[in-house]
């Protein structure tokens, strides 16, 4: 092939890639539910967090607050952009007060009557004549005082004013002061609103979409008013992280980029080897996502994070074959002399990530997936593909003036011999293992979301809203479980005197549960056996309104709505759409697929856990600690992984020993890699660092590339030249490496520094110690005065 | 003005056989309290302060709750409660004002800025001559009026009990 073939091909091959990224990124779906990386539920809390919650209620609210501007202009905007918020499909619930203008008027016509089933109200006296004479004295009054006129259209339909009875038990004790009709903080500066979402908290993907409509309808609504929104909770928080970490991410990689092409530059001095080396790495990523693509559907937003994480290993491989090109020999050959130990690299590696394959995690199978035919194709990529389109006529690295003089200087350092360097590398070892294990602090950190922190303002100011909101606790909730939707409501309506009697204690400021806005069927029932037939009501009422200035007849409409009451079949939970109800109702009783139902009761303003966990206890109902319910699952997914990753361990080894066949060759290559993790755990226990799954994955990433360099040293013999190519190359993807995670390892998100810091730490300690141990002493033939 | 001032009101419903008159006495005992005590058909202690209601009737535990919950009670407070203690600037933070008139007989008319209040009540006039305010008009927003006599004006009622008479009275006609 002439040159200009070999770039035409070079060039297809790449325009072929970006065409198939074009696809890809069309059809690729992103999911964002982190569901899928948890393993499966056991205990009835994981299940209820899981499989039906997706999250508690309180964490699919959304706490917001308007300021800058005069109360008038603020409530403007707080109703211009409720009203812009209620039509989104998204939304479930978006509330800023002025809900209560609308009052009565929004409860639908037909469901009326059902006030006599609802309400408490009727409950210790009947309907009867006393009743009814009290309360159409109390009536008359009402007319008398200055709101007189709010009460004289119920009046004829309602004498007893059982609607306001309702809508005062309605009402959240804690709600804001109405400012103009809308929410408003105590001091009158902020316009406060709520939005619940449809989507799970931790779905950030959909949470983005959420926050992006809010912030879009809030531009509109505030023009050029100069007035500010502010935004909290946990969705917003998630959204505010997300983007964070995917700018300095992308920073990051833009960085790292240019420092690639750098290195690349001065590793070879060829624009042509840089275009080339991409291929395999891009094509590898492109056949992953192609693969998981097409056995799952969908793609897990953080597969495709780690996959890259993971594959990066990939970008080693043309390295290689670069480094060790020489004169008078084809690319190809060459390519055919290293894939043997090129091979074992790969399978290794692919057979430790296949154990991820049987992790019980939807997640972690896709992660396998990807990066198994990810690092396959690379290698066949650059074991195939890539050798015919390079010079045929390759300069060689082992000329190079730097290499030389860096194997000198290597060669230079004075080592222990064979026995007093096993004995020094146990002692190391123990030493390592020991600060690793007795290091003070957890050894594990629990919490996700220490990873993704918050600001402190941030969660000040969300502590704030949501008190003057009455918001529920995003932690904690109340579940008391039935056979179905009426006996849930049954065992919730047990549970609301001991919430009463919490509330009045100050244990919490309130609650909310289905049943205090629609009682069971029962209790519908028992209330419609005590209401009067029709002749008695009627003669109740008008011996009631004989002595009243009240004219006669006037009450007609009255008779009616109990009558209809007394016919009407229990309101069910189905029965509620279309009403105000339907935001509250539907969210707090969970369905599981079995048909049992989990009525679910928010807490606001909870100031003693313990208190309330006794209480419930002793009322049939449990106390959920969503924070506690995910980190079990997080100690159980953890469990499986190291499960998954010992597995992974005794298999790489078994796949080495096939491929050398001779327990000392065995030992070079495994012994730098083990000591590395060791090591690498022994460095981050020693700085206090609490180990997340994050770390756990990039502790595999840098045993992968530790195993590629020590298979590359030991494979070298004592050739000299040789040895001056596979110290370049590794030399190469050793600094390769180390720029793009020493720069994760500096970022200021845990996460991120997480992952930088542990894949450092791996790849150093791989270079230093493969090179120590894997790699042979130059022959005393050819060396230089070593 | 004087804390106390006696108030005659008649309140007009279609439900009602005949206009219901009420009596009593409008009280400021203190800046910030306003106290609307009703003493004839019935008995019923009112008092407004710090932003909420409560009504104390014959025979039943007081009653309290916000008065964001009943706009009139706040539009009360702000206008008569605000008058009686000269807040102009109250007043004027809460209504669009109006006036017009002498020292022998004034009109103030009152829009409510607040929105809940302007969402039932039109407007609000207030009659008075030289430094007595003599009647609160209140037109709702279906058209419909109630008059609270307040003063030498409600004593003047004492033999009214149509709402013509009522009419004359508050606008000064008659016994001013």
């Amino acid at each position: 092939m002439s040159p200009r073939t070999r770039l035409a091909f070079v060039l297809l091959w790449l325009g072929l890639l970006v065409v198939a990224a074009l696809f890809v990124s069309r059809h690729l779906h992103l999911s964002g539910d982190l569901r899928a990386f948890m393993p499966a539920p056991e205990t009835p809390e994981q299940r209820l967090l899981i499989d039906e919650l997706g999250d508690g209620p309180g964490s699919r609210l959304l706490l917001m607050a308007i300021s800058g501007a005069d109360r008038e202009t603020l409530a403007a905007q707080s109703r211009a952009l409720r009203a812009a918020l209620a039509d989104d499909e998204r939304i479930e619930l978006v509330a800023n007060g002025s809900e209560a203008e609308a009052g009565l008027e929004a409860i639908p016509e037909r469901l009326r009557p059902y006030r006599y089933l609802l309400s408490p109200g009727l409950d210790q006296r009947p309907l009867g004549e006393d009743v009814l004479r009290e309360a159409i004295q109390d009536r008359l009054q009402d007319l008398g005082s200055p709101a007189g006129g709010l009460v004289e259209p119920l009046l004829p339909s309602d004498p007893t004013l059982e609607i306001l009875t309702l809508a005062q038990a309605w009402e959240p004790a804690s709600a804001p002061q109405r400012i103009d009709g809308v929410w408003f903080d105590r001091a009158g500066d902020q316009a406060l609103l709520l939005v619940r979402t449809r989507d799970a908290g931790f779905d950030p993907a959909a949470q983005a979409g959420v926050v992006g409509a809010i912030e879009a309808a809030f531009a509109e609504a505030a023009g050029d008013s100069g007035t500010g929104l502010l935004m909290t909770g946990p969705g917003a928080f998630s959204v505010e992280i997300g983007g964070r970490t995917a700018r300095e991410a992308a920073r990051i990689g833009v960085i790292g980029t240019l420092g690639l092409v750098l290195l690349y530059w001065l590793a070879y001095r060829s624009g042509r080897l840089l275009l080339a080396g991409v291929l395999p790495l891009a094509s590898a990523a492109l056949a992953g996502i192609a693969a998981v693509t097409a056995l799952y559907g969908g793609m897990h937003g953080i597969t495709l994070a780690f996959g890259f994480t993971l594959i990066g290993v990939a970008q080693d491989y043309p390295v290689h074959l670069f480094s060790h090109l020489r004169a008078g020999e084809p690319p190809p050959a060459t390519a055919r002399a290293l894939w043997r130990t090129l091979l074992t690299g790969v399978v290794s590696t692919c057979i430790a990530y296949l154990t991820f394959f049987f992790s019980g995690v939807d997640g972690l199978r896709q992660l396998a997936v990807f990066t198994v035919v990810g690092l396959l194709v690379a290698a066949l990529a650059t074991r195939f593909l890539l050798p015919p389109l390079l010079d045929p006529r390759p300069g060689d690295a082992a000329d190079g003036r730097r290499v030389r003089a860096l194997a000198a200087a290597i060669d230079a350092i004075p080592r222990p011999g064979r026995r007093a360097g096993t004995a020094l590398m146990v002692l190391l070892a123990g030493a390592a293992v020991a600060v690793a294990m007795l290091a003070p602090g957890p050894f594990w950190e629990n919490d996700l979301s220490r990873l993704t922190p918050v600001p402190e303002a941030a969660l000040a100011e969300d502590g704030r809203l949501r008190g003057e909101l009455g918001a529920p606790d995003v932690r904690y909730l109340l579940a008391v479980q039935g056979a179905d939707v009426e006996a849930a409501l049954q065992a919730s309506e047990r549970l609301l005197p001991s919430l009463d009697a919490l509330v009045e204690a100050g244990a919490i400021s309130g609650y909310e549960i289905a049943a205090r806005y629609l009682p069971s069927a029962a209790t519908q029932r028992a209330r419609q056996a005590r209401l009067p037939a029709p002749e008695a009501l009627r003669a109740a009422l008008d011996a009631a309104v004989a002595d009243s200035p009240f004219r006669a007849g006037v009450f007609a409409p009255f008779l009616a709505d109990v009558q209809a009451a007394r016919q009407a079949s229990p309101l069910r939970p189905a029965d509620l759409a279309g009403t105000p109800l339907d935001a509250v109702v539907p969210g707090l009783l969970v369905e599981d697929g079995q048909g049992r139902v989990t009525a679910l009761a928010t807490l606001g303003g909870l100031e003693d856990p313990a208190a309330v966990a006794a209480v419930a206890d002793g009322a049939g109902a449990r106390l959920l600690d969503l924070k506690e319910t995910s980190e079990s699952l997080v100690q159980a997914w953890r469990g499986q992984v190291l499960a998954a990753l010992a597995l992974a361990a005794l298999l790489l080894v078994a796949t080495v020993w096939i491929a050398l066949r001779a327990p000392h060759r065995v030992a070079r290559v495994v012994v730098p890699m083990a000591f590395t993790v060791v090591l690498t755990l022994a460095i981050l226990r020693g700085f206090g660092v609490e180990l997340t799954l994050f770390h756990l994955v990039s502790l595999v990433l840098g045993a992968g590339l530790g195993l590629d360099y020590a298979l590359f040293f030991e494979r070298t013999g004592s050739d000299r030249r040789e040895q001056l190519r596979t110290l370049h190359a590794i030399v190469v993807c050793g600094s390769m490496t180390a720029l793009v995670f020493g720069l994760l390892a500096v970022s200021s998100i845990p996460v991120l520094r997480a992952i930088g810091l542990t894949a450092t730490i791996g790849v150093v300690g791989n270079f230093v110690l493969a090179l120590l141990v894997a790699r042979r002493r130059a022959d005393p033939a050819q060396g230089a005065g070593a | 003005m004087p804390a106390a001032t006696p108030f005659v009101e008649l309140r007009e419903s279609e439900l009602l056989e005949a206009p219901l008159r009420i009596e009593g006495e409008y009280r400021r005992p203190d800046a910030a309290t306003l106290v609307r005590e009703v003493r004839s058909p019935y008995a019923e202690t009112t008092t407004l302060a710090d932003g909420r209601a409560t009504i104390e009737r014959e025979g039943r535990s007081p009653r309290s709750f916000p008065m964001s919950r009943a706009p009139e009670l706040a539009g009360l407070q702000a206008s008569f409660g605000a008058l009686l203690a000269g807040d102009h600037e109250a007043l004027e933070g809460a209504y669009a004002i109006g006036a017009y008139g002498g020292e022998d007989g004034w009109t103030m008319t009152l829009a409510p800025r607040d929105r809940a209040l302007a969402r039932r009540v039109e407007s609000i006039s207030l009659f008075g001559a030289g430094d007595e305010l003599r009647c609160i008009e209140t037109l709702t927003v279906e058209g419909e009026v109630q008059r609270t006599l307040l003063g030498a004006a409600a004593e003047a009622a004492d033999g009214a009990g149509a709402a013509d008479g009522f009419l004359a009275l508050c606008r000064g006609g008659a016994g001013g």
